[in-house]
């Protein structure tokens, strides 16, 4: 009896605490407060190998309702930001985004992992509402014919052709190896830029995945280095990049270590170190490298205690796209609002955003950065004429 | 420098990525032997252990030299987690052994979440990097360099095993175990204190899995709150294919596994890893079902 009492308390307080703590863990900003706010949904991974990512997603999407609010918000209301962790998993995702839903929010900013992105999109596209995606890339996205979907990010098929003119025509380079680690953004993204290289008569010499999660690469490392590519591309995200080009470097790998736009993240400089160096990296450019940016780098310094992360301003447009659209709408109708988001003509941080009849962001440019003394610099884009130059702050 | 052939380069991957296994192996096998509890939560121990090892280092890493830093790091982050899974030995497991089985295996999951979350919680979810200590410089071995660093990570998972299996088979605390595991009310009997026992089997089993995690910090330097999982599967499968239970088993599971990662990832593709080790688990387990080194016999350990 005093055992099975026992039995039950432990239990009981197990529960509880794995429940409080998960409940914690997804429960973010999702206020309760009064009528009077308009709420705007911000998915993310806040938990697990990306949540830096996902926090500096968050952190971006509250400047930015702060901003617009101290202008005096939308349609007289206070814009207000309700977080949900997707932790870049499927599963996740959906219930993070049925969150969002019961919570009434009246339209979603944000996203990370297309993986999570896409369920996301389909529950909202259900219900009509309109996401704004700042980070992810995958194509299906705005192929599906949703007429809720909406980025101001570029897309993969655009980045991978991106990458292959760098690789062919500014790093003359004959062998590539591709590594991709199966999620569905690194996979498209592999997809997209093998099928660009093969186009421009480069050798890809490895086209296969790796397991994330699983610390030590050096197996398929040996394999990639021993058909000696003058390239070595990680279409993956950041957390395995600091690891792959630390032990790459480590087994003796001279040559470019190049990584997609989520590899792009200051969490690749601690774990990567001085291994880091010299890495080139696939990105849409960062708010550091973006003019006009000093005020947002300082506020979002001052607030958080560290710079912003790549996505942070790409999620502060989204957000005051949707504000502005919501103003302009003159209501939180969802099929006002789609409309009024489909003629936005917005100057953000990120340059001018509009969108296209598939929701894609009209004139994405990408560029490619660089690491040096462990941190990010910019390195070269394409001019008009399609000759690569140093990219500065333009 | 990749060697003309790569095998001799897979081997050595092998048998390091093996020396973790093996480790962490040894907590599921003991564990198992002495309860027939297959304890979720082990993984997290070893989790935890890195999370300990890199707070200390944080603290101590720039005021001791390097060697007595990564020591300072070692037995505390052992000796912490020792206590932690001792802890959840008596409070949740203890209680729980004459319940039905389901109910401790869910115990073990919740204690599984709890830990992960609990390290979350404390330490945030951006992975952690512990300080580059180690030295980069190595030798060379059949054409392949060996890195200072990977050798000292196989020897010392070589001694503590070594020093684990001495222990249980020649000392009278270790016989005891031994007996425990064989029947438990026989060694009531005999005179044994049980609980004292299981405790202390929990105890030796985190402190290798604390070492394991304080070593993966140390070598791969990136750890966050969610790498006890894959580790935890992998290293549950080889003290399985060992025989669950059987301690040489685990050890030597434990590198087999690792070998296998390496080469199916060298010469198949990393994508079919996990598909090439389950299929030889599965295999051996047809053949042999009471694994490698298992025995039908009731002595076990």
């Amino acid at each position: 009896m005093w055992r099975a009492r026992r039995l039950i308390g432990s239990c009981a307080l197990l529960m509880a605490i794995a429940l409080a703590v998960a409940a914690c863990g997804g429960g973010g900003g999702g206020g309760t407060s009064g009528g009077g706010s308009i709420k705007i949904g911000v998915p993310g991974p806040l938990s697990g190998d990306y949540a830096s990512a996902g926090t500096d997603i968050v952190n971006g999407a509250k400047l930015a309702a702060q901003d617009v609010n101290a202008k005096g918000g939308a349609l007289g209301k206070k814009i207000e930001i309700v977080t949900a962790d997707d932790a870049c998993d499927a599963q996740t995702a959906a219930q993070a985004a049925q969150k969002l839903l019961s919570s009434g929010v009246v339209a979603v900013a944000g996203g990370y992992c297309s993986a999570a992105s896409l369920p996301e999109l389909t529950a909202f596209h259900r219900r009509g509402l309109p996401f704004v995606m700042d980070a992810s890339t995958n194509p299906k996205l705005t192929e599906m014919g949703f007429k809720e979907a909406f980025r101001d990010i570029g897309r993969d098929d655009e980045q991978g052709p991106f990458a292959a003119k760098f690789v062919a025509g500014f790093l003359k380079a004959k062998k590539v190896a591709v590594i991709n680690d199966n999620t569905t953004y690194s996979k498209g993204l592999a997809v997209s830029t093998v099928d660009a290289l093969k186009k421009a008569g480069v050798n890809v010499v490895f086209d296969q995945a790796i397991t994330p999660g699983q610390q030590d690469y050096t197996p398929t490392l040996t394999k990639v280095i021993s058909s000696n590519p003058d390239v070595v591309y990680y279409t993956g995200y950041f957390t395995e990049a600091g690891l792959l080009v630390k032990q790459a470097r480590q087994l003796g790998y001279r040559n470019t270590f190049m990584g997609g736009d989520a590899t792009n993240d200051p969490t690749l400089l601690k774990t990567g170190g001085p291994a880091a160096n010299d890495m080139v990296i696939t990105t849409a450019p960062l708010a550091q490298f973006l003019s006009g940016t000093e005020s947002f780098v300082s506020a979002y310094e001052k607030q958080f205690g560290h710079g912003p992360g790549p996505y942070s301003v790409y999620e502060y447009d989204a957000v005051q796209v949707v504000a502005k659209a919501i103003q302009a709408a003159g209501s939180t109708d969802s099929a006002k609002l789609i409309d009024s988001l489909r003629g936005t003509r917005h100057s953000g941080l990120t340059g001018d955003i509009s969108f296209d009849a598939k929701g894609d962001r009209a004139g994405v440019t990408y560029i490619t950065i660089t690491v040096r003394n462990e941190k990010f610099e910019a390195y070269k884009k394409l001019d008009d004429s399609g000759k690569w130059v140093d990219a500065t702050a333009a | 420098m990749i060697a003309a052939s790569p095998f001799v380069s897979y081997l050595i991957n092998g048998l390091t990525i093996g020396s973790f296994l093996a480790l962490v192996a040894l907590g599921y096998t003991m564990v198992y032997g002495i309860i027939r509890l297959i304890n979720f939560a082990h993984g997290d121990l070893f989790m935890v252990g890195a999370f300990l090892g890199w707070t200390v280092l944080n603290v101590v890493a720039s005021r001791l030299p390097i060697a007595l830093s990564v020591l300072m790091a070692l037995l505390v982050a052992m000796a912490l987690t020792g206590a932690l899974g001792t802890v959840i030995s008596r409070m949740v497991y203890q209680p729980l052994l004459r319940a039905p089985r389901l109910s401790i295996l869910i115990a073990a999951l919740a204690v599984s979440l709890g830990l992960q979350n609990g390290v979350l919680l404390l330490y945030g979810p951006v992975p952690k990097t512990y300080p580059h200590v180690l030295p980069a410089s190595g030798l060379s071995l059949a054409g392949v360099r060996v890195s200072y660093p990977q050798l000292g990570m196989f020897l010392l998972s070589l001694l503590l095993m070594g020093a684990l299996y001495l222990f249980v088979h020649r000392t009278a605390v270790g016989t005891a175990m031994r007996a425990l595991a064989m029947d438990q009310d026989a060694a009531r009997l005999m005179g044994i204190n049980v609980e004292r026992h299981i405790m202390l089997a929990f105890f030796l089993g985190s402190l290798l899995a604390a070492a394991a995690g304080v070593m993966e910090g140390l070598y791969y330097t990136q750890i966050s709150f969610f790498m006890g999982f894959l580790i935890g599967l992998r290293a549950f499968t080889a003290a399985v294919l060992g025989g669950i239970g059987n301690i040489p088993g685990a050890m030597v599971a434990g590198f087999l596994i690792g070998l296998l990662q390496s080469f199916s990832a060298g010469y198949l593709s990393a994508q079919w890893t996990d598909v090439f080790v389950f299929v030889v688990l599965i295999l051996v387990l047809v053949v042999k079902p009471t694994g490698l080194f298992g025995e039908r016999v009731v002595e076990r350990m």
